[in-house]
């Protein structure tokens, strides 16, 4: 437990003395909005909360992505990453340590495109802020937890960067799917479909017990 | 040892291409669909190719996880072969499958569920072979993929709740048993089914022996550049 604080508040700390991770997701994730803003059709604004919730969710996973292959590689300087994997330690903890730092990261940079993605598409979060929060912490988990798992193979790979998107993003489906169908109910009716709730608590499990057993074969000096 | 000379290879071999004789007699004698034509045919080799395909997803994360579990080699090679080679029947099988859609559904792909999962799946395997190929070191890399493996199989059930979810419309056949086959076609898709399951066999043997044979000579060069060492001696 020592160990799991002991990561989380160090990638923390390191993050808020440096601000590089989530402020190139911030700024990364916002260009996905303007991107998508502008080469969406011309009336999308009216139509807004049919289209939203998928390009919400491309912008939170490529921005998840970003700020995963940083957390491994971040590691790698002093060899950092093969002290983690000698070290004493349950590595069950070293993963959950990981994974809940680029989750809290992640759920700033959510807050961030969120409400950029209201103002550009003219959509108010603000009365099911709650439930959308709910949304958005259930998809963060799936795409935190195999990707750190991830991250930390990608890492080892000749192709750092290319290799975790090609890992990851196939798996990422029956997340994006529960998510944005979950944004979707929300947006169009105020209250949480179950249904896709489900899916995601169900895809949330699998993927973390996944992770956090695998998590021991991949780390290594 | 010579691949060809491997025990199980040259029986598999024989196997094999004796039902491959035994099946094209039987798909070409079998009659031809009312509806469908002469296309509906391709029913003799591709739901046998699928079967194949996931018979190697399969094998991979199984063969995975027996390699996580003992970290005997021989198991990590049984993956890659089942891997290689269930990515070869499933290319086959997103072959034929579009051809007969166009010849009866009308077009080339349609975001049914079972396509989609495994247009997926397909690509996951995809991941594993780059993974393999990207990653330095042949122990960590056979580590990397055993936890990609089993993580890609996880995906089949979630993806079926996903899809599902999304109002997948199934306009693919749910099943060809329970004598949903006209008269006259059983047998030749059941030599289909053995014949794709023979060829499996063969290949993963073939392809066992080649990583096999790849380890030894790599384990051979070591030894004798470490021979050459003056400590060696």
């Amino acid at each position: 437990m020592n160990v799991f604080r002991a990561i989380l508040w160090k990638d923390l700390v390191t993050e808020w003395r440096q601000r590089d991770r989530v402020v190139a997701m911030g700024v990364f994730s916002l260009l996905v909005v303007v991107v998508l803003y502008l080469a969406a059709p011309p009336g999308i604004g009216r139509d807004a909360q049919q289209h939203v919730p998928g390009l919400l969710w491309v912008a939170f996973t490529f921005a998840s992505i970003l700020g995963l292959n940083r957390a491994f590689a971040l590691e790698l300087e002093n060899d950092a990453l093969a002290a983690l994997a000698m070290a004493s330690a349950d590595r069950g903890f070293i993963f959950l340590g990981k994974a809940t730092a680029s989750f809290v990261l992640l759920a700033a940079v959510q807050a961030f495109t969120s409400l950029a993605f209201g103002m550009a598409f003219g959509i108010d979060f603000w009365p099911v802020l709650g439930p959308f929060a709910a949304v958005c912490g259930l998809g963060a988990l799936g795409l935190c937890s195999v990707g750190t798992l991830f991250s930390a193979m990608a890492v080892r790979t000749t192709y750092r960067e290319v290799m975790l998107p090609l890992l990851m993003l196939p798996l990422m489906v029956p997340v994006l799917l529960g998510a944005v169908r979950a944004t979707e109910g929300l947006l169009a009716d105020g209250v949480l479909p179950w249904p896709p709730i489900q899916l995601l608590l169900v895809t949330d499990a699998v993927f973390g017990i996944i992770a956090y057993l695998g998590f021991e074969a991949v780390l290594d000096e | 040892m010579n691949p060809s000379t491997a025990p199980g290879a040259r029986l598999t071999a024989g196997v094999f291409y004796g039902l491959v004789v035994a099946w094209a007699i039987a798909a070409w004698n079998a009659p031809i669909d009312a509806v469908q034509g002469v296309i509906q045919k391709i029913l003799y080799i591709h739901p046998p190719l699928a079967f194949g395909a996931y018979l190697g997803f399969g094998c991979t994360a199984v063969f995975g996880a027996l390699y996580l579990w003992k970290g005997d080699d021989r198991w990590d090679r049984w993956a890659l072969s089942s891997a290689e080679v269930g990515i070869l029947l499933c290319t086959l099988m997103l072959i034929t499958g579009p051809i007969w859609a166009k010849g009866t559904w009308g077009r080339w792909w349609s975001w049914d569920m079972r396509l989609t999962i495994t247009l997926l799946q397909y690509l996951v395997y995809l991941a594993y072979l780059l993974l393999r190929g990207f990653t330095e070191g042949s122990e960590r890399g056979a580590r990397f993929a055993a936890v990609y493996g089993i993580a890609g199989m996880a995906l089949i059930p979630l993806n079926y709740f996903a899809i599902s979810l999304a109002g997948g419309r199934s306009i693919h056949p749910q099943n060809l048993g329970n004598g949903s086959l006209g008269a006259g076609m059983g047998l030749p898709f059941l030599l289909g089914v053995l014949m794709v399951l023979a060829g499996f066999a063969y290949l993963v043997v073939r392809r066992f022996e080649v990583a096999r044979l790849r380890d030894a000579e790599a384990l051979r060069a070591v030894e004798a550049s470490r021979g050459e060492g003056a400590w060696a001696s």
